[in-house]
């Protein structure tokens, strides 16, 4: 006994440590630790991303026990075969490029100025900040209700017009009645609810930018604008690619704000490709659209995929 | 940057514009939250004529709202829990442990961010369908906690990746084991990303609307999106009721953004620019 705690002792004053646990090796610990994941994910994402992509290849209609295969028949009824899914596809793609390109551009234009006056002030710069976050935080299905509320015919956007004196310039129909307006106000809530991201992070490019350069810039001469141009922009330039990669996912994955507010209509003007892959994988009843939903959906993600390289790629070129 | 005075009047006088905007349809919803009946109707005011607090009251006992309150808190509660506690193990094994398999596995974890829910959507609920959890609120909580894989894994690993690796050396050889380490170590210095991971989740999964909308057919189960939809799904809405539960949906949210939003702020810059 006394011996053993003798060689223990002589052991720590030598510097090894004292009686180890007995450790497992570190690879199994470690998949111990990554296993719940990787079983999430299995269930969850690998048979779901493997089933989904079997779907797009066969006809079934969610109820009948057989799926029938019907080889690429889905992607090309979409593209061109069929008479009444073709041209629907094609409206929707239409109307996908233009959330795609209008909503980051537009977001940028606005965010941009923003974030550089909210970094010229010193008073009120946090509570602003605040503000400003709001419709990110409670971006939603409640909000976006609150949208329609004042989008109605009665609503409050048309009498701001009206009491301003633009009435010609209210919708008697509502904003999301009229098929010219209503893919447009969408567009203006889409942004409305993305400035608050691109501003933020906008704000911390800007308070990252080196004061010292700015100043030795203006004591050279440059004018504001050719600071803000020559020296700012290019340095800003990695956020606003963030920022134009995020939306364009967004335009390709994000649906719920057309699904809530306008299901697509008037008439299909608002119709995007998100909401009409839910369409046929939700409201179609007994008919077999599950695998042309299928086919719709990983036509999705080709695009997304696709756009996120291209957009790798000018970024890296960028930088 | 140094402005003239006239820049800086400017620059209010743009950012009190954008403010406005920003709050516009969160005035009107609490402004027809406290309208009754034939107010709302006639649309007009911002501020009330007959303000009341009868709409409010109502709207709160006639839907339930207790009830889907409850649900929502449910699935959000859950869904924050197990993302919390099934990627800080995995991001721990990513940042500290050496295992094969560790490269790909983090990479595949974070390249899912491409895959559009909608393309898993219809998979997810088959799936849910033949292993009978599809309309249950467990049913919400997996497919939720997956879906926030890539993000948080990301954020976490940077995270831990950034405590020093002498602080884990000087526990081992104290003779503490990987989950003495992970829970005593790691899990009080990485606190901050924590929170944030919370906040990122809880955020959207209190929204979420269209997994959810698909799935629970059960009025006991919905949550409050679902019985805000189903008030104006009813033949004419009545919007003063729509916007009286718009604002008891929000006002969690906003409550939790202003207590932690600096968490928000730094963790959304960090995720984005990671």
């Amino acid at each position: 006994m006394s011996t053993l705690t003798a060689a223990k002792r002589s052991g720590r004053l030598r510097g090894e440590p004292p009686e180890r646990a007995r450790r497992l090796p570190e690879w199994l610990v470690g998949w111990a630790f990554v296993l719940p994941a990787v079983a999430l994910f299995l269930v969850m994402g690998v048979y779901t991303i493997g089933s989904g992509f079997a779907l797009s290849f066969a006809k079934w209609n969610g109820f009948t026990p057989e799926w029938t295969w019907v080889g690429i028949q889905n992607y090309l009824d979409l593209l061109y075969a069929d008479p009444s899914l073709a041209p629907e596809f094609r409206a929707a793609a239409w109307h996908t490029a233009q959330v795609m390109i209008a909503v980051p551009v537009l977001t940028v234009v606005i965010s941009l100025p923003l974030a550089v006056a909210l970094n010229s002030i010193r008073r009120l710069r946090s509570v602003l900040r605040s503000v400003y976050f709001l419709p990110y935080v409670t971006s939603g299905i409640a909000v976006y209700y609150a949208w329609r509320y004042v989008l109605e015919p009665d609503g409050a956007v048309n009498l701001l017009l009206r009491a301003a004196g633009l009435g010609s310039l209210a919708q008697p129909q509502g904003f999301l009645g009229n098929p010219a307006t209503a893919l447009p106000t969408l567009i203006v809530v889409l942004v409305w609810s993305s400035v608050p991201i691109a501003t933020l992070l906008y704000l911390s490019g800007l308070q990252a930018i080196d004061p010292n350069m700015i100043e030795a810039a203006q004591i050279d001469g440059a004018a504001q604008r050719q600071v803000l141009r020559r020296i700012v922009w290019p340095l800003l330039r990695p956020i606003t690619a963030a920022i134009v990669l995020l939306g364009v996912r967004d335009a390709l994955h994000g649906f719920q704000i057309f699904l809530i507010m306008t299901g697509g209509g008037p008439g299909g003007h608002t119709d995007v490709l998100g909401l009409q892959t839910y369409r046929l994988s939700f409201m179609k009843g007994l008919a077999q659209t599950l695998g042309v939903a299928s086919a719709l959906g990983w036509l999705l993600f080709a695009g997304a995929l696709l756009l996120t390289l291209v957009n790798a790629r000018m970024l890296r070129r960028v930088k | 940057m140094t402005t003239s005075k006239a820049g800086r009047v400017a620059a209010y006088a743009a950012l009190a514009v954008y403010a406005v905007i920003s709050v516009y349809p969160f005035l009107w919803m609490v402004s027809g939250a406290f309208k009754d009946r034939t107010e709302i109707l006639r649309g007009g005011h911002l501020i009330p004529q007959h303000f009341t607090f009868d709409t409010i009251v109502t709207t709160w006992s006639q839907l339930r709202f207790f009830e889907y309150f409850r649900n929502s808190l449910v699935v959000t509660g859950l869904t924050v829990l197990g993302v919390l506690v099934v990627y800080s193990l995995a991001s721990y094994a990513f940042a500290v442990l050496e295992f094969p398999g560790r490269r790909i596995l983090f990479w595949f974890f974070v390249s899912l961010l491409f895959v559009p829910g909608i393309t898993v959507l219809l998979p997810v609920v088959i799936l849910e369908k033949n292993l009978g959890l599809l309309g249950t609120h467990i049913g919400l909580v997996l497919p939720f906690v997956n879906g926030t894989a890539p993000l948080t894994v990301l954020l976490l690993t940077n995270s831990y990746r950034s405590i020093p690796r002498e602080l884990r050396e000087a526990a081992r050889t104290d003779g503490a084991r990987e989950t003495r380490i992970f829970w005593s170590v790691y899990l009080p210095l990485a606190r901050p990303a924590h929170i944030t991971i919370a906040v990122l989740t809880a955020v959207p999964t209190w929204n979420e609307y269209v997994l959810t909308r698909v799935s629970i057919t059960d009025h006991s189960r919905y949550t409050l999106p679902l019985g805000l939809e189903s008030l104006i799904a009813s033949e004419v809405p009545r919007y003063n009721e729509v916007m009286a539960a718009s604002l008891i949906i929000v006002l969690p949210v906003i409550a939790l953004f202003l207590f932690l939003q600096r968490y928000f702020v730094t963790g959304l810059v960090g995720a984005i620019k990671g």
